[in-house]
């Protein structure tokens, strides 16, 4: 924001509450009511206003508060914003990017815990990008706002406490490159969001049996960085797809079709899927853990790929 | 109403077994719960129960390894006819139902078709887990490497999921080439190959697991005077029940050892290491099918009288390839004695999960230092082998050092 001056937010409380999450706190007092404002309870209009503005040369920030509300918005992101640029003969650009969070854990209950990410990636003209640490985030969202395309960056609530030492410099990440997360030689484990730091728990759980894990984080969905996902399944010969979203018709599935078939006589065990139970997110807590995937059952997976019982 | 007997589940993680030889005949009739066949599992010989009375019209498998759940005979009355289902042989009528595929995979099924058809009469059971429906069961990478390399997947045996060819067994095919026929290079008569029993399968698997654990020797000196005298004793107060062995002693012992010495008394698993509030022993015994360690549950209860009686009765069942599974389960603790051959010493191989196994050497007459002197003393030594991820060095030498106690002091046992 302060590079450029076209670029400006929007959203349900951002302003003076610095958002419900407190990710725009302190933005208001730096750069005043123009460039940081408060909206309606209306998140067709938001993402409307931002489409319109993005039209007109501006890069607008707009921030939906829960994902799940994204539903609402819906018309505005699937038919206008990600179709502008292609009915216009390229004439139109809209360098929007819409910010928004959700994910489980912490019982915010069916309508506020979704993950809905594959939705979105199912729809050619927009981008979709999951970072899962504080520097992913920084890297990747620069590179979306400076994007002349839509872009919808997905932030997982329980990650917004995760601390780590970001470079002074500010390091913009391109879409389509993965992260490989931890170096493992008997089994890959393709995880986003959330689902990359339980992984890790579990790679740490499985290395002590002897089974070595490497774990790969595409961060950005679409574009997806085949190349990488299949080169490192090519070296284990095993792999793991895990995401926090359902797991019936999840990421993961479109993740495993690309492994299956660019690394099919690589594979010496069928993919495991991880991800949530087909059933709304409960908010008694201990019915949310059920549904929810933990690092246990990513491991049971990598157990299962290198026919391991666990025992 | 005829009825298909089919080969039972005995055990968990019983996946198929070896039919030895049938009890009845065909034409004979029989009574629910009557003894109908012999059958060798990976733990133990027994006998399977006929689950419906009639005739046994048909015997489809009169021996070999059969998959779980596998129809091996037909019980119904006289003079009906049987129609057995094409287990073995392949789903033929099946395949040309199902419409055309590519010709690679036509090939493959026939590869697989001729395989099953051959190693089905044969007992061998060599891969019988991989073809059970004519088709090969090979991850796409074994397959990859199979091809690159010219093997032939149905010469080889799956150890993945379901019996799954994988990548190492195809890898582990080529490391150690199917021996070949060089009958002309052995003047001295041809060398002899004992087929693997399901005994000996599972000694092989089982041992070269415990080859991956971690472990640690602990070795001590035992007087024995006492513990002898005191065998002696109730050999003559044994009457009606067998004879106390020294065996019977060092079970008794190791059991009160262990009940102070919990951590030694364990399994380790990767939830966590479970500790056991009795101690169950196993006793090491060769039966003439091969390494068997039948358990004497709850040995810290029971008199050396009363252990004398369950290993008498056990090693008896052993020896007589009797045993039953329960026989063999529950295990928290082993002891290995071949004092009887007089080997002074030897390190025994961990019987995983359990924590620690004993190896128990001969009794004899050795030089030993008392008061400045050099006097004989009936001396025996102990091995302990522990699985260090369970055991720490201390902890089996302070179980060590207790037995050794009790050996030489029983009172101190009780």
């Amino acid at each position: 924001m302060r590079e450029d001056s076209d670029v400006f937010l929007m959203g349900e409380d951002i302003a003076e509450m610095g958002g419900s999450m407190g990710v725009t706190q302190g933005l208001l007092d730096e750069f005043g009511p123009e460039r940081v404002r408060n909206t309606p309870i209306s998140e067709a209009g938001i993402v409307g206003a931002g489409i319109g503005a993005a039209m007109q040369g501006m890069r607008p920030v707009v921030e939906i508060m829960y994902e799940d509300f994204l539903t609402l918005s819906a018309e505005q992101i699937v038919n206008q914003a990600a179709k502008h640029r292609y009915m216009s003969g390229g004439q139109l650009k809209v360098p929007l990017t819409i910010r928004t969070q959700g994910g489980a854990g912490w019982s915010p209950g069916a309508q506020h815990a979704q993950q809905l990410e594959a939705w979105f990636v199912h729809i050619p003209g927009l981008k979709v990008v999951f970072p899962s640490t504080p520097t992913d985030v920084r890297g990747l969202l620069w590179t979306a706002i400076h994007d002349d395309n839509p872009v919808l960056v997905f932030e997982h609530r329980l990650l917004y406490p995760v601390k780590e030492e970001v470079p002074d410099e500010l390091e913009p990440i391109p879409f389509g490159q993965a992260r490989t997360v931890r170096e493992g030689e008997d089994v890959t484990v393709i995880a986003t969001g959330p689902m990359v730091h339980r992984s890790v728990e579990a790679a740490v759980e499985a290395e002590k049996n002897g089974v070595s894990v490497e774990i790969v984080d595409p961060r950005s969905l679409q574009p997806l960085d085949e190349e990488a996902l299949v080169a490192s399944v090519k070296k284990t010969n095993r792999c793991v797809v895990t995401h926090e979203a359902v797991t019936r018709m999840g990421f993961g599935a479109e993740v495993a079709s690309v492994i299956q078939y660019q690394a099919f006589d690589w594979l010496d065990a069928p993919i495991e899927r991880v991800g949530a139970k087909f059933a709304p997110l409960a908010f008694a807590p201990v019915m949310e853990q059920f549904i929810v995937p933990n690092s246990e059952d990513v491991l049971a997976a990598i157990y299962r790929t290198v026919g391991r019982d666990g025992n | 109403m005829a009825t298909e007997i089919k080969l039972p589940r005995l055990g968990q993680g019983m996946e198929s077994g070896t039919i030895v030889k049938w009890l009845k005949s065909e034409g004979e009739s029989v009574e629910k719960g009557e003894p109908l066949y012999e059958l060798d599992t990976d733990k133990v010989t027994q006998e399977v129960e006929a689950d419906a009375s009639g005739v046994l019209l048909k015997i489809a498998i009169q021996e070999g390894e059969v998959p779980v759940g596998q129809t091996v005979a037909v019980i119904g009355e006289q003079g009906e006819d049987v129609v057995l289902e094409a287990t073995a042989s392949g789903p033929e009528e099946e395949q040309q139902t199902e419409g055309s595929r590519g010709p690679a995979r036509d090939d493959e099924r026939e590869r697989g078709r001729q395989a099953s058809a051959e190693a089905t009469p044969a007992p061998s059971g060599n891969g019988a887990g991989t073809r059970t429906d004519g088709r090969i069961k090979a991850s796409p990478l074994a397959r990859r490497i199979a091809r690159e390399r010219g093997i032939d997947l149905a010469q080889l045996r799956g150890t993945g999921p379901e019996g799954r060819i994988v990548a190492e067994d195809v890898e582990r095919a080529e490391a150690a080439p199917a021996p070949t026929p060089t009958a002309a290079a052995a003047p001295m008569g041809d060398p002899e190959v004992v087929p693997l029993t399901s005994v000996r399968k599972t000694i092989a698997r089982r041992l070269t697991e415990a080859w991956t654990v971690p472990v640690f020797q602990l070795t001590i000196d035992v007087e024995m005077g006492r513990a002898v005298a005191l065998r002696e004793q109730l050999v003559e107060r044994a009457g009606d029940g067998a004879k106390p062995t020294l065996s019977d002693v060092l079970t008794k012992i190791s059991a009160s050892a262990l009940m102070k010495h919990r951590t030694v008394n364990a399994h380790f698993g990767e939830e966590g290491i479970t500790r056991f509030p009795s101690a169950n022993v196993g006793i090491a015994v060769a039966a003439p099918q091969g390494l068997v360690v039948p358990v004497i549950q709850r040995a810290e209860v029971l008199t050396i009288q009363e252990i004398a009686n369950v290993r008498s009765e056990l090693v008896g069942r052993a020896r007589d390839n009797k045993l039953q599974r329960g026989d063999l389960d529950g295990g928290t603790f082993t002891i290995s004695n071949l004092g009887m051959f007089g080997v002074a010493q030897f390190i025994a191989v961990l019987n995983p999960p359990q924590a620690a196994i004993l190896a128990v050497g001969s009794v004899e007459e050795r030089p030993v230092a008392r008061g400045g002197e050099i006097v004989a003393r009936p001396m025996m030594t102990l091995t302990l082998t522990c699985d260090h991820r369970t055991v720490d060095g201390a902890d089996g030498a302070r179980f060590l050092e207790d037995v050794k106690a009790f050996l030489e002091e029983p009172g101190l046992a009780l």
